[in-house]
């Protein structure tokens, strides 16, 4: 994007844009109940239901990144609750080297984030989802990453 | 023609006659190595190199290129095709062989005028190739052997020749004429700059190391789509497709469609394919003819030395080389050549044995 | 000893071994290097009797990984029925770091592949010394004493051997290929693990972000997509690439700078614990971009999260294929 793109963005007060791979199980669930109990949280999150936090291919990150959403958050069960076992445990490694690479290739720590909520946890949803917002809406739009033409 | 002489430090003033009206084009450094990249500023120019790394086909066949564009909304669609297509383009520096290439092109890219590709057809129109002539060339040349010479002029517009201090400059086509007229503050050549630009041109001829028999090559490949000899010389191929990457006659390319589905828009882009890939051939049934290795190197090879010599009466291969220099496995083209071309000699020694 | 005395021994023994091999059948064909037809290459070769084992040589130009050719397996190392034949491959540490890798993830069966095993005293860097030469023609390279001499048609330069070879053979922890005794002659080890603290990439690591993500995009640039790499990587033998899928198109293959950086952070993330670090993918680059920094980046990454090093036995399964609950998660969000 050209720097007059991102002054307007900046001067609009921009909102940035996250995507969010929740599990059915635990994290959807938890999204539900911070809903249905009126927790305020900001609206910038969209969210993508995905049965466990292991379906989440690194690629729907990068593709995500690529396709110019500003921050991603995947969320799923606490290690030893999935609902298919060892789901969340497989992506736990897979979440822990992707996070090294792209800080190593140069995108900010901090638009990528990984988190475990449970089902009964509304309120920690929406206070780590506070938190990934805040980051993202620090670190600006998602410039050099977006594919553009 | 009346020859002129450029001096070496006068190249700036020829870029900056034409850099406004032309996108300029010539050899620069990059990261060690010789690429044609368009010039901000004329110091850049490098023209005492042997050979660029990709060769000048980028320059009109860009590795990847937008076909057309088209926006969508609701039930329409609007295409926008190529707006850029009467930009003018000099190519400065270019090679006997890659000029020569060109050549070649326009035969793949109207194919004896059934299919016109307009897009490359307008850009080659648009272009004015400025050449220099190659007083030392590379042990890995070999464009005598292939009908072509290190001081070839057919194919340029206007021809330079490096005698030193300064550079012998020939119009050839009339394209060529236009552009030297332009430039009225060069001065005239002497009959020994001329002399001299013969002496080099024999001197280039005669160094050449690699020397092959192409007439021969041609009629073996003819009867030996199934000889044994491709399986040795696909054994260490490790299929990257460097070779057809980086050949100056090698033009097949990929189309594929990428989509903005968040603004409604989309475009048609070329990208550079080599028929080394293993997807090369994938048909949608899912069969693949070339599926191995041998099937795909053999098909190279062939291209340039069988079926092109069959569609169009040349040969696919301008002899620059670059093949030979970048494999990785170091599967030199010099030696399958030299293996086909003893294919027809060891039958014809049985044959006397008997 | 001088390394062309080194060169001499590694040469004449691997020879040796081969010729030993082939005469008591214990393989069929010998997958090793031999001399190229230009200066600063060697071109691999596969010899089938023992009149051949004189074209095999070890001459610090032998870049290519052999266990490449292992997996997928070709028509020619394959017998008339389509059974993979006996292949011994002569391996410097990382081409048996490589065959092991292959043997963990069965693609290979080491009951058919024997290695040829030497102490590697490391590979010439090329891409430094074409660049340092700049537009000359080399016409030959050697190695005499602890130099590297580059000749053309009337120049001669020197380089120190030590400085120019590649950067991951200065580092390198594994120089002799870690096996047993049955699937390695010649020499061999048995590690464990290594030591390695992978002080050349804590500099890379410190930098701000935006410094890596500029000096990234310089290196990358200039990457035509060529696929050499991914070509010449024993780990990448995926029959359909991510890159080449197309039903759906994951990811284009433009050369815009956002599909460059894609495709070469998507294969270190499949290369995460396979990697063995050999530097082909570096030395096969034709716009010579070193890929070897990211390799051992990957390195460190598996070394310190997981204290595991690719390819040093035939068994032990790579990270991304395993999991335990006590995995560290110190990357996760948490509450303040």
């Amino acid at each position: 994007m050209t720097e007059t793109v991102l002054e307007k963005k900046v001067e609009e007060k921009w909102e940035p844009k996250i995507i969010a791979f929740l599990c059915n199980w635990c994290s959807y669930a938890g999204a539900d109940l911070a809903g249905v109990s009126r927790i305020q949280y900001p609206p910038n999150i969209r969210i993508v239901r995905v049965p466990c936090s292991g379906r989440v291919n690194p690629y729907f990150i990068i593709k995500s990144l690529t396709d110019g959403w500003d921050g991603v958050v995947v969320s799923g069960c606490h290690p030893g609750d999935c609902h298919y076992i060892s789901g969340n445990l497989v992506a736990r490694r897979r979440f822990a080297i992707l996070k090294e690479l792209l800080e190593f290739f140069g995108i900010e720590p901090g638009r990528v984030n990984f988190m475990w909520a449970s089902a009964a946890e509304g309120e920690r949803f929406a206070v780590l989802i506070r938190k990934a917002t805040k980051m993202v809406k620090e670190l600006g739009p998602n410039t050099k990453f977006q594919k553009e033409w | 023609m009346e020859q002129k002489i450029l001096k070496k430090e006068d190249i700036g003033k020829l870029y900056n006659e034409f850099s406004s009206e032309y996108k300029f084009y010539a050899p620069i450094k990059q990261k060690g190595n010789i690429v044609f990249e368009r010039i901000e500023n004329p110091d850049d120019i490098v023209l005492d190199y042997l050979n660029s790394r990709i060769p000048p086909k980028s320059i009109l066949f860009p590795q990847m290129e937008v076909l057309f564009e088209y926006k969508l909304d609701d039930k329409d669609v609007e295409i926008t095709d190529r707006q850029d297509l009467d930009e003018k383009f000099m190519i400065f520096g270019i090679r006997p062989c890659d000029a020569y290439s060109y050549e070649l092109f326009a035969n793949f890219f109207s194919f004896h005028g059934n299919w016109k590709d307009e897009i490359y057809l307008k850009k080659k129109e648009n272009t004015t190739l400025i050449g220099i002539g190659c007083n030392t060339p590379r042990s890995t040349c070999f464009c005598t052997s292939v009908g072509g010479h290190p001081f070839n002029k057919e194919n340029m517009d206007v021809f330079l020749t490096d005698l030193g201090e300064t550079y012998l400059v020939e119009a050839i086509s009339d394209k060529g004429k236009e552009i030297v007229k332009k430039l009225s503050w060069l001065s005239d050549a002497a009959d020994k700059d001329v002399k001299k630009s013969e002496e080099l041109a024999k001197k280039a001829e005669e160094s050449f190391v690699t020397q092959i028999d192409v007439d021969t090559i041609v009629k073996n490949l003819e009867k030996s789509f199934d000889h044994p000899v491709w399986d040795e010389i696909s054994e260490v191929c490790i299929g990257c497709g460097s070779c057809s990457y980086l050949c100056p006659t090698c033009t097949c390319f990929d189309v594929i469609d990428e989509t903005d589905q968040y603004n409604n828009k989309g475009r048609r882009v070329r990208i550079w394919d080599t028929c080394q890939s293993c997807l090369y051939t994938l048909e949608t049934s899912g069969h693949n003819p070339r599926d191995t290795k041998i099937q795909r190197c053999r098909n190279r090879i062939m291209h340039k030395f069988s079926y092109y010599p069959a569609n169009y009466d040349l040969l696919g291969c301008v002899g620059c080389g670059r093949c030979i220099m970048v494999c990785p496995a170091n599967n030199d083209l010099r030696d399958h050549l030299a293996k086909i071309e003893k294919i027809g000699k060891e039958e014809k020694e049985e044959k006397a044995v008997v | 000893m001088t390394i062309e005395a080194e060169n001499k021994e590694i040469e004449a023994s691997i020879r040796d071994v081969a010729k030993k091999m082939l005469s008591e059948k214990q393989v069929d064909v010998i997958i090793g290097y031999s001399q190229g037809t230009l200066p600063l290459s060697s071109t691999p070769i596969v010899i089938r009797n023992e009149e051949q084992v004189d074209n095999l040589i070890w001459d610090n130009l032998c870049y290519i990984n052999l266990a490449r050719y292992l997996a997928p397996l070709m028509p020619q190392l394959c017998d008339s029925e389509g059974n993979a034949l006996k292949i011994g491959i002569v391996s410097k540490g990382c081409v048996g770091r490589a065959v092991n890798l292959l043997a963990a993830e069965k693609q290979i069966d080491l009951d058919k592949v024997k290695m040829i095993g030497f102490n590697c005293n490391g590979n010439v860097n090329r891409s430094k010394i074409a660049m340092e030469i700049g537009e000359k023609e080399i016409l030959d390279v050697s190695i005499t004493g602890n130099e590297i001499i580059v000749k053309g048609k009337d120049w001669e330069q020197n380089f120190p051997y030590s400085e120019y070879i590649n950067e991951l053979c200065k580092v390198c922890q594994v120089k002799i290929p870690s096996a047993t005794e049955a699937t390695c002659l010649g020499e061999c080890q048995q590690l464990e693990s290594i030591n390695d603290e992978f002080a050349d990439i804590d500099e890379f690591e410190a930098k701000s972000t935006e410094e890596k993500w500029d000096y990234i995009k310089k290196e990358l640039e200039v990457c035509t997509l060529c696929y050499s790499c991914r070509q010449a990587c024993p780990a990448c033998y995926c029959n359909l690439c991510f890159v080449d899928q197309n039903k759906p198109i994951w990811f284009n293959k433009t050369t815009e700078y956002t599909d460059i950086f894609t495709f070469h952070l998507i294969r270190s993330m499949h290369l995460a614990g396979r990697c063995v670090a050999c530097g082909a993918c570096s030395s096969v680059c034709p716009v010579g971009i070193d890929l070897n920094f990211i390799t051992r980046k990957l390195e460190k990454i598996v070394k310190t999260r997981f204290n595991y090093t690719s390819g040093l036995n035939a068994k032990t399964l790579p990270p991304m294929m395993n999991f335990k609950m006590e995995d560290a998660e110190e990357f996760m969000l948490e509450e303040d």
